[in-house]
């Protein structure tokens, strides 16, 4: 899914001279999961008055056909002032090798900062990371935390080339490449809570909860979705609102779902399946239950 | 320029405010708020939104059921705060006073590098993955028991249910242990006589702290943009406004009709009953030969006895009365801290099966609604529903649900 408005911006391929004989292809898109996420706006968060933005590194993998996996970000030292920029090296690489004993399969791809500007010193520091992730291109991700007014919070996702006839440090083009979140379906359950968290007005909610209520919610939701489909197949009926076909289409692929098979005795089947094993989870829970309270009884 | 970029900063800021008397420092308003001594007596674990995803993130990635690793945060009020976490690397199987020692460098690090970025580097406790609601074992109650010992307020373990995210309800709960069952930890005595004078059962080890979940403000307004529906979200806007509007569309996960998780559940329970006859077995196995050797010593006593009586009747000195615990050596009591384990282990795997089928029942109950409503046939509303609602509605009601009302 998306992670910024819609930019007319045309996603260019830019082969920099120096990367021509580069191992596998560049970077195309970037996918970054909820935690790199969460690490960099908590990161955010914690930063001194003195600083304007914090930078921190990507880990991640790289896939064959270009896809740039972000899987999780750690805060790295730095200051920047008018003169210099500066980034804590020996702190990257403790952090790095640290992150490298859990979670071997994850390697540096790029860097990220806050704040939505590029200027000079992000060229200096993508210059640094491309040396870290050689030979493969560094990526660079620059997250609005929104927290300025009239600013839309979103992430974009650059790699970034020299440029110039003689290419210098302190010059790049910061190339924009498509960015979305992506997670695993496991991952969805943690995401749902915490967006229904955020939603409550106190941002904190009691848990946990039972499957029952998860079950209610969903239950609820698709009652609501259905009578939106209702509304809308009415007013299409009554001829205020001129059907779409393709919407047709869809209405009837979901919901002319064939359900003969189904009516012959595998819900009744599967009931009784359900209806014994809730037995036997009592039956068990209890038998634990009396053997517990027995090894307390002694013999005399 | 590369080089003024990689020369290292400046060593970090000399550490704030050195340790003034803290009395001072603290202003009225939070006196009473701030206990210094760990007085105020924990009341609810708080888990802010990036310590959730962390610990799903590495419960997911993490091969078995071992994922574990340290969660940092602050108290407050009686209210602790976690606020940070990292994974801790698996135990290595090879030598284990190695691994032990390379696991307690990799913390240190870890903590003097998080306290270097500004995040809380106080450690709380820890946390742990495991799958089909049973969290009991050896690694967990240990460990649990040191930090309870060394840590201020004893620390909590967060366990995290992967089988029941992937159900599409993340579910987290905090433990510690309780006062009973660390007083016998500490006396490492788990003999009957002791589990009865503490009056241990599997549901006494630990107690339940409550848990919330916390998004801080920036998170939230985050997660409001990335949830937001852009365009007109009302009934009747176009049907094309609904595709995808959102940056997140709603999961289902939690309607899926499959029952795939019942039987690995049900072979889990299987499992643990097998081993926890095994345990029994070798308990009742100790129990025979501890009474066995009592015997023993009991008849050599009383020979002995007999002995003497008739010796004295002859006239002659009476052999001494020897110590008979150095002839017969009487076992100790075994521990039961095993099978203890174990029966927790098959009630909570039976607790999760209890949930899983009622949960079950009610989705059927449905799909065989929606089934007959589908056929746009309402007069065939049909027997099997009428016929289950109760049933599951009972069930729903006894595991400690309400029933649902539809």
């Amino acid at each position: 899914m998306p992670l910024s408005v819609d930019s007319s911006a045309v996603h260019i391929q830019n082969f920099a001279p120096g990367f021509t004989t580069t191992p596998g292809r560049a970077p195309t898109s970037v996918t970054v999961h909820p935690v790199a996420l969460f690490s960099i706006l908590d990161h955010y968060l914690r930063r001194t008055d003195a600083q304007e933005r914090v930078i921190g590194t990507l880990l991640g993998k790289r896939s064959e056909n270009g896809e740039i996996e972000v899987r999780s970000s750690f805060a790295v030292l730095h200051s920047e002032t008018e003169e210099q920029v500066a980034v804590d090296m020996d702190y990257l690489k403790t952090m790095y090798e640290l992150h490298h004993k859990v979670n071997p399969k994850e390697g540096i791809v790029g860097w990220y900062s806050t704040g939505s500007n590029l200027n000079t010193y992000s060229a200096l520091i993508h210059n640094f990371y491309s040396q870290e992730t050689a030979p493969h291109q560094a990526i660079h991700l620059a997250l609005n935390t929104g927290v300025v007014e009239g600013e839309q919070a979103g992430i974009k996702a650059y790699v970034g080339s020299p440029v110039g006839v003689f290419p210098k440090p302190e010059n790049c083009v910061f190339t924009p490449i498509p960015c979305e979140l992506r997670f695993q379906d496991v991952e969805r359950s943690g995401f749902d809570l915490l967006t229904g968290t955020a939603a409550s007005p106190t941002s904190t909610a009691a848990h946990p909860t039972t499957d029952l209520e998860v079950l209610e919610n969903s239950l609820q939701s698709v009652s609501a979705m259905l009578d939106r489909v209702l509304s809308y197949v009415r007013s299409v009926l009554s001829g205020e609102v001129k059907g779409d076909p393709a919407v047709g289409r869809y209405l009837m692929d979901t919901l002319g779902a064939s359900t003969d098979d189904l009516e012959k005795n595998g819900f009744n089947a599967s009931l009784q399946d359900t209806l014994m094993v809730s037995y036997i989870a009592s039956l068990v829970r209890s038998q634990a239950e009396v053997s517990s309270r027995l090894a307390l009884v002694t013999a005399t | 320029m590369a080089a003024a970029l990689a020369a290292s900063l400046p060593a970090p800021q000399a550490a704030p405010t050195p340790a003034a008397p803290m009395h001072e420092a603290i202003p009225a308003s939070m006196s009473k708020v701030i206990d210094i001594e760990a007085e105020i007596p924990l009341k609810c674990v708080q888990l802010d939104g990036m310590v959730v995803s962390k610990i799903i993130k590495h419960s997911r990635e993490a091969q078995g059921p071992a994922a574990h690793g340290l969660i940092l945060g602050l108290d407050l009020d009686g209210i602790l705060e976690v606020s940070n976490s990292f994974p801790l690397p698996n135990h290595s199987s090879d030598d284990d006073d190695k691994s032990v020692k390379g696991v307690a460098r990799y913390q240190g690090a870890m903590l003097r590098s998080l306290k270097e970025v500004q995040a809380d580097d106080s450690v709380v406790g820890f946390y742990q993955a495991m799958t089909l609601g049973s969290f009991f074992n050896q690694t967990l109650v240990d460990t649990q028991a040191i930090h309870q010992e060394k840590l201020r307020h004893g620390g909590v373990v967060i366990v995290h249910d992967v089988s029941q995210g992937a159900r599409g309800n993340a579910s987290f709960r905090a433990f510690r242990l309780t006062k009973a069952f660390l007083d016998a930890y500490k006396r490492n005595n788990f003999s009957t006589p002791s589990l009865i004078s503490h009056r241990l059962t599997f549901s006494s080890m630990l107690e339940e702290v409550p848990l919330k979940i916390r998004t801080n403000a920036l998170l939230s307004s985050f997660l409001g943009t990335l949830a937001e529906v852009s365009g007109p979200s009302l009934a009747d806007a176009g049907p094309s406004a609904a595709m995808s509007s959102a940056a997140l569309p709603p999961s289902f996960s939690a309607l899926d009709l499959g029952s795939s998780s019942v039987s690995r559940n049900l072979e889990h329970i299987i499992e643990a009953v097998d081993s926890y006859k095994t345990e029994e077995g070798n308990l009742a196995y100790l129990q025979r030969q501890i009474a066995r050797e009592k015997a023993r010593a009991e008849a050599y006593v009383a020979k002995r006895k007999e002995e003497n009586a008739g010796r004295v009747a002859q006239g002659l000195a009476p052999l001494p009365e020897e110590d008979v615990s150095r002839l017969f050596k009487v076992p100790a009591e075994p521990s039961r801290l095993e099978s203890l384990l174990l029966l927790g282990k098959i009630d909570a795997f039976g607790k999760s099966l209890a949930e899983t089928s009622s949960v079950g029942l009610v989705k059927i109950d449905d799909a065989v609604r929606a089934a007959h409503g589908s056929m746009g046939d309402r007069g065939r509303h049909a027997t099997p529903t009428r016929a289950t609602r109760p049933g599951a509605a009972a069930i729903a009601g006894g595991v400690g649900q309400p029933p649902n009302p539809y």
